[in-house]
């Protein structure tokens, strides 16, 4: 049995000294001190010509061609709000950098525990609810469809229950014209 | 003999009989007999003026599928025609003559999105080669829709293309805004605070000492 | 150009982002070595440490738009910092670990008794066995000397969570040690 006993971590953290430790511990808390005297502890200073470097680096990139690009298109991830109804849209390939991409996959995901069916509806399927129905995840009341979409811009929603149409907390979201609101995919 | 029957049948498929065709299928069995009326009857004026009908026939789709009555259908037909039209004399006011459908689409969901016809064309005169104005209005209306305040969205976009970097830069700017607010998670960093840093560092580095890029030639 | 003695970080923050890029080598000045002993300590040698912080004040100026509060540089500078030297140690697995370690024992340090430097290079080649995240609390708590509540704090993390890593942190580092007992 290699790990420690659970009194010598305590000493290891610094809550216990080694008198406070059984007589038949002694000598691995004190195996586990001379750990922690191995520890260097020696300050590091870095050379002092390292603003000037920092700042020749920056200048550098500045001048090379393509200077955004090096900022690297992110993949469309949303931070979940798991309140009823979040979603998440998620980028399975995220564009190249260099060239927008003919199709991009992509993962709906929404969160609707209540529901008994969902389904995606959105310009690229004629809004038909029965085109893509979202199944059930492993966690409950996850939903989920991936779909390979031709670069551009989509508009979207979910619909619960084949009734219920819901648009994506997580997206941005647009004026859909009939006093409701489309989520917006931009690829 | 063949030439000729080919002639013509190209010349039938660019005729307003051809498109309507076109129409009445995209409409086939997805809208009520009126909303396929006044989606051709629209179509024909728009196509007339050179606007895109493709939005038009999206919208009556949409509509029926969301089982919206067919009046609210109706006027919200008519309003997406009247901001194709804003949008095509917006592009226009940048001074091309006849914008390519694409970006008067672009431009009316611009407009839908919070984003004002004079900064519809502010967005028009930025975008020239390799920067198209479909994908600066795109962009803009996806900043715009993600609560970045137009204002801010049109000096952020332009900020980048001042820069002169690839057309994937200008594509690339909602995920970066993102990308800004979910690194900024827990400080409350909203959209519009993370586009407003993206474009005052991008004002600073294309101001920098040391920073000699050449600008965008303007033809 | 000469830098404004008695500026506070806010201020050489928001100076750089008017365009006064020059300025940003004071924040490089001022925090060069702050976390540099950390660096060293994750990565397994002052060289690494040198070009890991570097590379993170050259990203940092990159996304300095984005720093929420200026006046909280140095914190949000550190994230970035480590951000690096997780990604970095994933990056060179498959460096051979006694060349890693090797540069930690300086030969300059003639101070340094021999069998001490051989135990803190053996204890420096066990930390690099470790994940990133076991090493990195043993390094703020037992290098950096931080409490498990300034470490929570720092990481974002709960002291039960930190301690429940850090024995695993010590079982595993004395599983390494006894290995390479004579």
């Amino acid at each position: 049995m290699t790990d420690f006993h659970p009194q010598v971590k305590q000493l290891l953290d610094g809550e216990l000294t080694l008198a406070d430790l059984a007589p038949e511990l002694r000598a691995e808390g004190e195996e586990a001190l001379r750990l922690l005297a191995a520890v260097d502890r020696e300050p590091v200073t870095l050379p002092g010509t390292l603003g000037a470097r920092v700042l020749a680096e920056l200048r550098r990139r500045a001048e090379a061609p393509g200077f955004w690009r090096r900022l690297r298109l992110r993949p469309w991830t949303l931070v979940p709000a798991f309140a009823a109804g979040a979603a998440l849209a998620l980028l399975l390939s995220p564009p190249a950098p260099t060239r927008a991409p003919a199709a991009v996959t992509v993962r709906f995901v929404l969160f609707a525990p209540e529901a008994q069916q969902v389904a995606l509806a959105g310009t690229f399927n004629q809004w038909d609810p029965a085109a893509t129905p979202l199944v059930r995840t492993g966690a409950p009341g996850v939903w989920t469809a991936t779909l390979t979409l031709p670069a551009g811009q989509h508009q979207y929603a979910f619909v619960v229950d084949g009734a219920r149409w819901v648009a994506d907390p997580g997206a941005p979201a647009v004026d859909d014209g009939f006093g409701r609101r489309n989520s917006v995919l931009s690829l | 003999m063949k030439t000729l029957c080919v002639a013509l049948l190209l010349a039938i498929a660019g005729t307003p009989l051809g498109a309507q065709q076109d129409v009445s299928a995209r409409l086939a069995g997805r809208v009520p007999p009126e909303i396929a009326a006044l989606v051709h009857q629209l179509a024909m004026g728009a196509a007339a003026r050179g606007l895109p009908i493709d939005p038009l026939i999206q919208k009556a789709v949409e509509g029926s599928a969301k089982g919206v009555p067919a009046d609210r259908v109706a006027s919200a037909l008519r309003a997406l025609t009247a901001q194709l039209d804003v949008a095509n004399a917006a592009i226009q006011q940048a001074g091309s003559n006849r914008p390519d459908t694409e970006a008067i689409a672009a431009g009316a969901f611009a407009l839908n999105a919070g984003i004002s016809a004079k900064q519809v064309t502010a967005l028009a005169l930025v975008s020239r080669p390799p920067y198209s104005t479909a994908v600066t209005l795109r962009v803009a209306s996806t900043l715009a829709a993600m609560g970045v305040p137009a204002e801010q969205t049109v000096d952020l976009v332009t900020q980048i293309i001042a820069l002169g970097g690839p057309a994937t830069d200008v594509l690339g700017l909602p995920g970066q805004v993102m990308a800004g607010v979910s690194q900024g998670q827990g400080r409350g960093v909203t959209p519009a605070q993370a586009a407003a840093g993206l474009a005052r560092a991008a004002a600073a580095r294309a101001n920098a000492p040391g920073q000699n890029k050449p600008k965008p030639q303007h033809p | 150009m000469s830098g404004r003695e008695g500026a506070t970080d806010g201020q050489v923050v928001r100076a750089v982002l008017a365009g006064d890029t020059e300025r940003y080598a004071e924040l490089v000045t001022r925090y060069r070595d702050r976390y540099a002993r950390y660096a060293a300590r994750m990565l397994g040698s002052a060289d690494e440490a040198e070009d890991a912080v570097q590379d993170a004040f050259v990203r940092a100026y990159d996304q300095l738009a984005q720093c929420r509060d200026p006046d909280k540089f140095v914190g949000w500078f550190f994230l970035i910092l480590r951000n690096r030297c997780f990604a970095e140690r994933r990056r060179s697995k498959d460096v051979a670990p006694l060349e890693a370690a090797g540069a930690v024992a300086a030969p300059e340090r003639p101070e340094v008794p021999v069998e001490m430097a051989e135990r803190r290079r053996a204890l420096q080649h066990a930390l690099l066995e470790l994940t990133p995240e076991q090493r990195e609390v043993f390094v703020l708590k037992h290098v950096e000397g931080l409490s498990y509540g300034e470490i929570a704090e720092r990481l974002g993390t709960s002291v039960p969570s930190l301690k429940m890593r850090m024995h695993r942190a010590y079982d595993r580092l004395r599983e390494q040690l006894r290995d390479r007992a004579p």
